[in-house]
């Protein structure tokens, strides 16, 4: 039986941007939520941590709602920009970069509230910004942090499976990512098919964990 | 002339809940800071760094008002002109010797970061990472780094405190060389009295967030054209000392000069043995 290679392209192009938008946001935040003392942080922090402990189909519900072309804010993007979220790639792109925000913000801000405060502490002596402090001393001094931060994120999204099937559905070539993809084969008890799309996942899963803790070893060696 | 006048809340180990500092150090002068652990010394470079806030005072020097909490004035750390080695040394591990010597570095002082290199006797490591350095090299590079951006008050952490007597004596000898250089105002907490001795022109010892005593040692004028009047002047029977209250200081001697002056008496602060003045 030919394979259907798409789901597969689709899973890691979406794991991809996903990853990247998310590092170019969770740093600056996470940055922010290390070296802040503002009195509202730890709302910010459990904003951020809710999609660690709901049910994705929770998370999924509540997006749709406010992505639907019905709602306010759906309305508002499909008149304004011509997006609809909503069973579109862009869609699971935005609800991935929600619901893995934590995989990325919370290994980064560990890391850098574990390095020596005095290394903060000197670089705003020596007269730098905060900014500059971040990017010159802190993040190069928590490259197992930030790793970690990347991996956990590309490979949560590959993961995914509740909050893709209620924001994309499951349109093969736009949302129909690996996941839906095993369902969908097990549910025509296409056994050998599902089985070739898990053990790529699998295999997949297994090689970046084991190419992190093989870099991180090397970085803290 | 640094003026500090602060007050911070904090608990000590005996019962008082409150540093309080007020204290004038002279421009170009090498202040040690002593006293127990835990008596608020570390603190007081903290706050004087800006990496703490007072609850209120006033952190002034020569002009620029630091801190001034009637004000609303609290100037972040990177905006006063300090250099502070801390205890640690707080070397970047990702960056070289040179690298972390020129990190703050202004653009066009180039030359004087080579200055500092060579004043330092860094040569040698400059493009070493300070992983692979001893205490007290790692010191000398850390107070090459505080140096570089020409602070007005330099303050240093207990530089000592990690060192063997050998690596001692030689920051020892860099520090002096430096501050004869280019007298940069520094105020350095130690607790050995080796270290202070040696580089010391004055000694301030706090104990329990309070200033005990404060003593001009050696015949190092601090600054010779200041005049204070004594407040409080009596001779201490068990210490077989002098000790007088000015204005601004609190002096402990046992030059029995000092039993001619009386309270309201000016005196020129200018080394205990020399310079007082009717």
């Amino acid at each position: 039986m030919p394979i259907d290679w798409d789901p597969i392209w689709l899973t890691l192009r979406l794991a991809g941007i996903t990853t990247l938008l998310l590092l170019l946001i969770g740093v600056p935040l996470a940055g922010w939520l290390a070296l802040s003392r503002f009195r509202l942080k730890p709302v910010v922090e459990a904003l951020i941590s809710l999609p660690l402990v709901l049910p994705p189909s929770v998370v999924g519900f509540y997006l749709l709602l406010a992505f639907s072309p019905t709602s306010a804010f759906g309305a508002w993007l499909l008149q304004t920009v011509n997006l609809q979220l909503v069973f579109s790639f862009e869609g699971l792109v935005v609800a991935s970069l929600l619901y893995s925000l934590p995989f990325m913000v919370h290994p980064i801000q560990a890391g850098l509230e574990n390095l020596p405060a005095s290394w903060r502490e000197a670089s705003y002596t020596l007269g730098q910004s905060p900014v500059r402090t971040l990017f010159r001393v802190l993040l190069p001094n928590c490259k197992p942090a930030l790793l970690t931060g990347i991996v956990l994120t590309f490979a949560h999204t590959i993961g995914e499976f509740g909050l893709v099937l209620m924001i994309g559905g499951n349109l093969p070539g736009q949302t129909r990512v690996a996941s839906i993809a095993i369902y969908d084969e097990v549910e025509l008890l296409h056994f050998d098919t599902a089985h070739i799309y898990a053990a790529l996942l699998l295999g997949l899963s297994f090689a970046i964990l084991l190419l992190v803790y093989g870099i991180n070893k090397r970085v803290t060696v | 002339m640094i003026h500090i006048d602060v007050l911070l809340p904090r608990l000590f180990a005996e019962g008082a809940t409150e540093l309080q500092v007020q204290v004038t150090l002279e421009s170009g002068g090498l202040t040690a800071l002593v006293g127990p652990s835990g008596s608020g010394k570390t603190t007081l470079l903290r706050l004087l760094a800006g990496l703490e806030t007072p609850r209120s005072g006033r952190i002034t020097i020569d002009e620029a008002v630091w801190f001034d909490k009637k004000q609303g004035i609290n100037l972040p750390p990177r905006q006063r002109a300090i250099g502070y080695v801390f205890q640690d040394t707080a070397l970047f591990p990702n960056m070289t010797v040179r690298e972390n010597i020129t990190y703050a570095a202004p653009n066009d002082q180039l030359m004087f970061v080579n200055e500092l290199i060579e004043g330092t006797g860094l040569e040698p490591f400059v493009d070493q990472k300070p992983g692979r350095l001893s205490g007290g090299q790692r010191q000398r590079v850390a107070l090459a780094r505080a140096l570089v951006r020409r602070p007005q008050l330099l303050l240093l952490d207990e530089p000592f405190a990690a060192l063997d007597t050998q690596s001692s004596q030689q920051l020892q000898q860099v520090l002096v060389k430096l501050h004869q250089r280019w007298q940069t105002t520094t105020l350095l907490v130690s607790h050995h009295d080796a270290d202070v001795q040696a580089l010391a022109d004055r000694v301030i010892r706090l104990v329990e967030g309070h200033i005990q005593t404060d003593e001009l040692i050696g015949d190092r004028p601090l600054n010779p054209l200041i005049q204070e009047c004594i407040t409080q002047i009596e001779y201490d029977e068990n210490q077989q000392r002098w000790v007088v209250e000015t204005t601004n200081s609190r002096v402990q001697s046992a030059n029995p000069a000092w039993g001619q002056f009386k309270v309201g008496d000016r005196v020129q602060l200018a080394g205990i043995t020399q310079g007082m003045k009717r």
